[in-house]
């Protein structure tokens, strides 16, 4: 995204975001408890419950892209947590501990969910910030995946989604509301698709939208699914989008090769990269991590539903799922290379990525390429040692 | 034969369905080996056992399970059987909340589920009967474990620390009937002996970690007037102290023993027992300090660390954390070490 085609709906996104963000501050005088949640968690039940739902992940996002996500890591690091946990926690844990807070402080828990269907740190980190906030914490456990739907894993997973709804029960004083529930799935499921079909229009060549766009997009997917607020936002782009098309504005100038990227991005490196790929007429067009936001519930079995769409999105899921997941999208997206991001901060996406760019680059044929980095931290970050990974790859494209 | 990674698997399920639980333990010492498939900053134990693989060193299994303990464990199945196929692989999925009806239900599931696995893989039924003998034969075994461990915290000059934990793991790769026989004879000589109980001087130490590893760690504390009398590792007390009940369903008793077992990190709830757990031992136990031995890139451990050593602290137990390695890395940096803690706790000083 150069600067003269910023989207029109940006202004709409910060004015979305900065009413999210004081509501939180003041959840407290409205009588609202403020629940910490999970990026792939059933937030339904927070909004149906009406608890005010709080995405560290993303505090953590926000340090990283502002770049000064190693100066809160630091204060962790003081109290003796590693430099090699995820950057997010580090972000999380530093802020607790820190002085300073260069991004604001991190909105204080009443509550804390964590769903481990991403991962085991944030069940450690959610452990930890529950203690430091005294605040009682309620971990979802969702087993391993396989290639098959897995009946055992959803049936404990709808299980504990009742033990959930109870615990919820007892903090609130109120009983649950499966009517509002229905109406809140209801608004994921229409934000869902939305989100789903902006996302597919960087499959047009050239395309109005790309993966960087959509990084910069997926703040109300993430924090606002479940609301009217996230419809709304989703209308607006999806609208925007489309006049893009009509008028011929592109993502990139030059779209030549379309690219397919896994995982999250680089925060502090955003810019750096995708004006990198820009000048190399690439537009980056797929991420599963971008894609993750794809649910769709059945409102007439709503946590039977819950527990299908979150237990077995693509991060709980095995290798051969996510290579042939990924094949896809390389297919659906008609790419021409792909590029995969070996995150020091994040095992369960890393790990196992050097077999699977061997065993795509096989059945593809596609010229492709993984990198080291981590998508905090700019110490472990060097412009160098990425450059000699990707520029024999951009060759390789031409 | 079929390995296990450390250590939260039923043997006595494969054992019953006529397989040799083998415990994949001891390091390679070419890490390296692991590059290609695994990055550096993956912990040495997963690192080693997948270069163990590449080698060709564990190419007599016929099978492996790998409990899921943390995410590289999570990840580490799939990749092994895409670079080293073996002809049974699965993961033993083990809830991470122990705490709730769920997670009983869910792992009785689980061991049905990997139950099925086995006899698909043997192509005979197991029956309660046999999973019942099996339990009895690994019960004794931990007895026989625990009865020696606690021998050793009473006169650790009759058996040394290394002596002990090398018993412990000894017992994970060979045949349970043979290993009992020789325990039953170690005890038997050991009870002979006995004299007054005596410390020798030793300073009294609790370990606490994921895995003990590299062993000579054992040989330093001795060597600075130490000795080992508590732990929780995988590999050491958490192994050996939970029996199952022969008197329940089988797989009902081998779900509750999973759940009753010691704290741990992996497994730990929002409050973090395991400190409780740690320091009530060193009380228990007249530990005159805590030692804590984490494995580099541990990620459990490396988020519990912090409560940990503050837990200890607080205690009035002087405490230190080591990092260490699977494959024998920085043996000399880690005797200094050893060396300032036991000065600080009153061992030899040399
Ligand atoms: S980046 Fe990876 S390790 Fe960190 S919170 Fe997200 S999924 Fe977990
Ligand atoms: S040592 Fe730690 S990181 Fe390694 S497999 Fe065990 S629990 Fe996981």
């Amino acid at each position: 995204m150069t600067e003269k085609n910023v989207f029109k709906t940006a202004g709409l996104m910060k004015e979305m975001m900065k009413k999210y963000n004081e509501a939180g501050r003041k959840a407290k005088d409205d009588g609202r408890l403020v629940a910490w949640v999970t990026a792939v968690f059933p937030v339904e039940l927070i909004y149906a419950a009406g608890l005010f739902p709080y995405y560290p992940e993303n505090f953590g996002a926000v340090a990283a892209a502002r770049k000064v996500a190693h100066e809160l890591s630091a204060a962790a690091e003081e109290k003796g947590y590693a430099r090699d946990l995820c950057g997010y926690a580090r972000c999380g844990i530093g802020d607790a501990y820190s002085e300073e807070h260069p991004v604001g402080k991190i909105l204080e828990p009443d509550l804390l969910f964590c769903c481990n269907t991403q991962c085991g740190s944030l069940s450690k980190w959610f452990e930890v910030a529950g203690r430091y906030y005294q605040s009682p914490y309620f971990l979802l456990d969702s087993p391993r995946v396989g290639l098959e739907t897995d009946q055992l894993c959803i049936e404990y997973f709808v299980e504990q989604l009742h033990e959930m709804i109870e615990f919820i029960e007892k903090q609130t004083g109120q009983p649950f509301d499966y009517d509002r529930l229905r109406e809140v799935l209801n608004l994921s499921n229409e934000a869902c698709q939305l989100w789903n079909e902006v996302l597919d229009s960087a499959a047009l060549k050239p395309a109005p939208f790309g993966f960087f766009d959509a990084c910069f997009h997926m703040a109300p997917i993430v924090t606002l699914r479940g609301t009217r607020d996230a419809v709304n936002y989703y209308q607006a782009l999806k609208k925007e989008i489309d006049e893009r098309i009509e008028n011929g504005i592109t993502a990139i100038p030059e779209e030549r090769h379309k690219i397919y990227f896994d995982h999250i991005p680089c925060w502090p490196k955003l810019r750096w990269f995708s004006d990198l790929f820009a000048s190399r007429g690439a537009l980056v067009v797929a991420s599963q991590y971008t894609h993750s936001w794809a649910y769709s519930f059945d409102l007439e079995r709503p946590l039977e539903s819950l527990a299908e769409n979150y237990t077995h999105e693509f991060v709980n899921r095995c290798f051969e799922y996510r290579v042939q997941r990924k094949i896809s999208f390389m297919e659906k997206y008609n790419v021409d290379g792909f590029v995969l991001f070996s995150n020091r901060s994040c095992k369960p996406n890393a790990f196992g990525l050097y077999a699977k760019s061997k065993l795509i680059r096989e059945k593809t044929g596609l010229p492709g390429v993984v990198f080291e980095a981590d998508m905090a931290d700019l110490r472990l970050f060097s412009e160098d040692q990425v450059l000699a990974k990707l520029e024999p790859f951009f060759e390789q494209l031409n | 034969m079929i390995g296990f990674l450390l250590t939260d698997v039923p043997e006595e399920l494969i054992h019953a369905a006529g397989f040799f639980p083998y415990g994949i333990i001891g390091g390679s010492r070419n890490l390296e080996e692991a590059n290609t498939h695994l990055q550096a900053w993956a912990c040495s134990y997963s690192r080693s056992a997948l270069a163990r693989a590449l080698e060709g060193e564990l190419d007599f299994l016929d099978g492996l399970i790998i409990p899921q303990t943390c995410d590289t464990m999570r990840m580490l199945l799939d990749l092994w059987e895409h670079v080293r196929p073996l002809p049974y692989m699965d993961n033993f999925r083990l809830p991470r909340q122990v705490n709730r009806p769920s997670a009983g239900r869910y792992l009785l599931g689980e061991l049905e589920r990997i139950k099925k696995g086995l006899e698909d893989f043997s192509g005979a039924a197991l029956d309660n009967e046999i999973i019942t003998e099996s339990i009895k034969l690994y019960n004794h075994n931990r007895q026989l474990l625990r009865r020696i461990d606690a021998l050793h915290a009473r006169y650790p000059n009759q058996l040394s620390s290394r002596q002990l934990y090398t018993l412990i793991n000894g017992s994970m790769i060979m045949p349970r009937n043979k290993v009992n026989r020789l325990l039953q004879a170690v005890v038997g000589e050991l009870e002979q002996n006995l004299g007054p109980q005596e410390n020798g001087g030793l300073v009294r130490l609790l370990m606490s970690g994921t895995l003990l590893e590299p062993f000579e760690v054992l040989d330093y504390i001795e060597e600075f007037g130490g000795t080992v009398v508590a732990d929780d590792f995988q590999n050491g007390y958490r192994y050996i102290e939970a029996d199952v009940d022969t008197d329940k369903e089988p797989l009902e008793a081998l779900a509750e023993r999973q759940l009753r077992r010691i704290p741990s990190a992996a497994f730990d709830l929002e409050y973090n027992p395991r400190r409780f757990f740690l320091t009530d031992l060193a009380r228990k136990k007249e530990a005159g300090g805590a030692l804590f031995l984490h494995l580099t890139f541990c990620e459990p451990e490396n988020f519990d660390c912090y409560d940990n050593l503050k837990a200890m602290q607080e205690q009035g137990f002087p405490a230190m954390r080591i990092e260490t390695q699977f494959g024998g890395a920085g043996l000399g940096q880690i005797r200094t070490r050893i060396n300032a803690f036991m000065e600080m706790v009153g061992g030899v000083s040399k």
